[in-house]
């Protein structure tokens, strides 16, 4: 059980896993990381053999992937499990099986929702007129408690749960929290567009032309995804590099 | 000394990017906004950012995927625009910020390839050595982006002083020239979040709040 590890060294892991992408590569993914936040509870639970410390180090080295905030989970599952004695031929499968899940989960709640979310509420507040010392770190406070909230609860669920995390996991129903999240981003980007559009300072101002040119670039981007970004920059770098050399005096 | 100053930030929140917390003071709204004050120049730090931020909307650190580095795109934008007038300024520090932003996705998945030789693998010898290979990934990154920004700020403050003042167009346009630019981010945003049809209610909600509040405003 968990009582072998003290709240000092859950703690320790705890910290360790906000380092977790440390020293992401393409061979191991965070595998890497997790093995370095699994570090101090290891040296607790095998500091009588160096030989079984040595295996459970390099089992934890194994390639591993997942989204960084929701790797919690498996962090806290994983230090149960060995904490429990479970075999490592098992702590291997239950890694195997819950990094797809955890990197699909996160990626859509927190970089497809969450982020854009509080970046346009920040964007939008900064549009109406908000001085930058209040939005910039409302933005940080309003992003960042839902992130430590989120590190937070996976690793408390993960070490309560053990192997059967997964049930904890569909009880949370995190897809339905990324649709809502989604759904409030779809209000937040109206009010932003509309601001950028109708707003002071906005293409409204700039005159009919723009507005109608950013209309259509707007739907562009809608059809053709995510493909259109990059060229999209580079023709905004190509028109300002031409515009500003257009009339340049050496 | 300020050169100093300006590459330790950069280094500092290209940690933040993917090594350390991303807690998102690496964001470009953010870096932006830290470095215009730093620099003394807040309100172009803060359209910078703005703009990047906007531009980055759809930009995030996810996977192995490589992506636009916001960081060092946000301070290096920032430092070079603050070094002229900045009507002309800003979108030459834009257009520095999103070739830099790509320059930075490019050193991160260069890092990433030398971090898969310096940390210890699984059925490797010493994988004891993990926790002094794990914290000197973290350091290189900080020193890559540290570096990154050196030498983006010299190059770009270059570039700006030299273009800035034949800037031809008006604040106007040069508005709407930007944000152009964004509303291609915004369109590719709404796609990703679901499509204009699943989210038509709440956007066009959105849309006309903004449009009455900036009519009544």
């Amino acid at each position: 059980m968990t009582a072998v590890l003290s709240r000092r060294v859950l703690a320790s892991a705890f910290a360790r896993s906000f380092l977790i992408q440390g020293s992401w590569n393409h061979k191991t993914m965070i595998g890497s990381g997790f093995a370095f936040a699994m570090l101090p509870a290891l040296r607790v639970l095998f500091r009588d053999d160096a030989t079984v410390m040595d295996a459970a180090l390099r089992r934890h080295l194994e390639h591993f992937n997942a989204h960084p905030y929701l790797a919690n989970v498996a962090l806290g599952a994983v230090l149960r499990m060995e904490a429990d004695g479970e075999r490592p031929d098992d702590v291997r499968r239950f890694k195997t099986a819950v990094r797809g899940p955890l990197g699909g989960l996160g990626d859509a709640l927190v970089w497809g929702a969450w982020l854009p979310a509080v970046s346009l509420a920040a964007l939008t507040l900064l549009w109406l007129g908000v001085p930058a010392w209040v939005a910039v770190p409302l933005f940080l406070f309003v992003y960042n408690a839902g992130h430590v909230a989120l590190r937070t609860w996976g690793f408390v669920t993960g070490l309560t749960g053990g192997r059967g995390v997964g049930r904890s996991l569909g009880a949370a129903a995190l897809s339905r929290w990324t649709e809502k999240v989604r759904s409030v981003a779809g209000l937040l980007l109206g009010l932003f567009c509309g601001m950028a559009l109708a707003g002071g300072g906005g293409l409204a101002e700039a005159g009919p032309v723009w507005a109608v040119l950013a209309c259509a670039a707007f739907l562009g981007g809608h059809l053709a995804g995510h493909r259109l970004w990059r060229p999209t920059a580079v023709a905004v770098v190509a028109a300002v590099a031409l515009l500003a050399t257009w009339g340049w005096k050496p | 000394m300020e050169l100093l100053l300006v590459s330790l930030l950069g280094g500092v929140l290209a940690l933040d990017g993917t090594a350390v917390g991303q807690f998102m003071v690496s964001r470009p709204l953010v870096a932006g906004a830290l470095t215009g004050w730093l620099l003394g120049t807040p309100a172009v730090g803060l359209a910078v950012g703005a703009l990047l931020e906007a531009y980055l909307l759809v930009s995030f650190p996810s996977g192995g995927a490589r992506y636009p580095e916001g960081a060092t795109a946000a301070v290096v934008a920032v430092a070079s625009a603050g070094a002229a007038d900045p009507l002309g300024a800003v979108p030459l520090g834009l257009a520095l910020g999103l070739v830099w932003g790509q320059i930075g996705g490019f050193t991160v998945s260069a890092l990433r390839r030398l971090n898969a030789w310096l940390v210890p693998e699984a059925d490797g010898p010493r994988p004891e050595s993990l926790s002094a290979a794990h914290l000197g990934a973290i350091a290189l990154d900080g020193l890559r982006g540290a570096l990154l920004t050196a030498v983006g700020v010299v190059g770009g403050r270059w570039v700006v002083e030299t273009l800035a003042q034949s800037w031809p167009l008006g604040p106007s346009d040069t508005r709407g020239l930007l944000l152009v630019g964004a509303a291609v981010s915004a369109g590719v945003l709404m796609r990703s979040l679901g499509g204009y049809r699943r989210r038509r209610i709440l956007f066009l909600t959105g849309m006309a709040l903004a449009v009455v509040g900036a009519r009544l405003l």
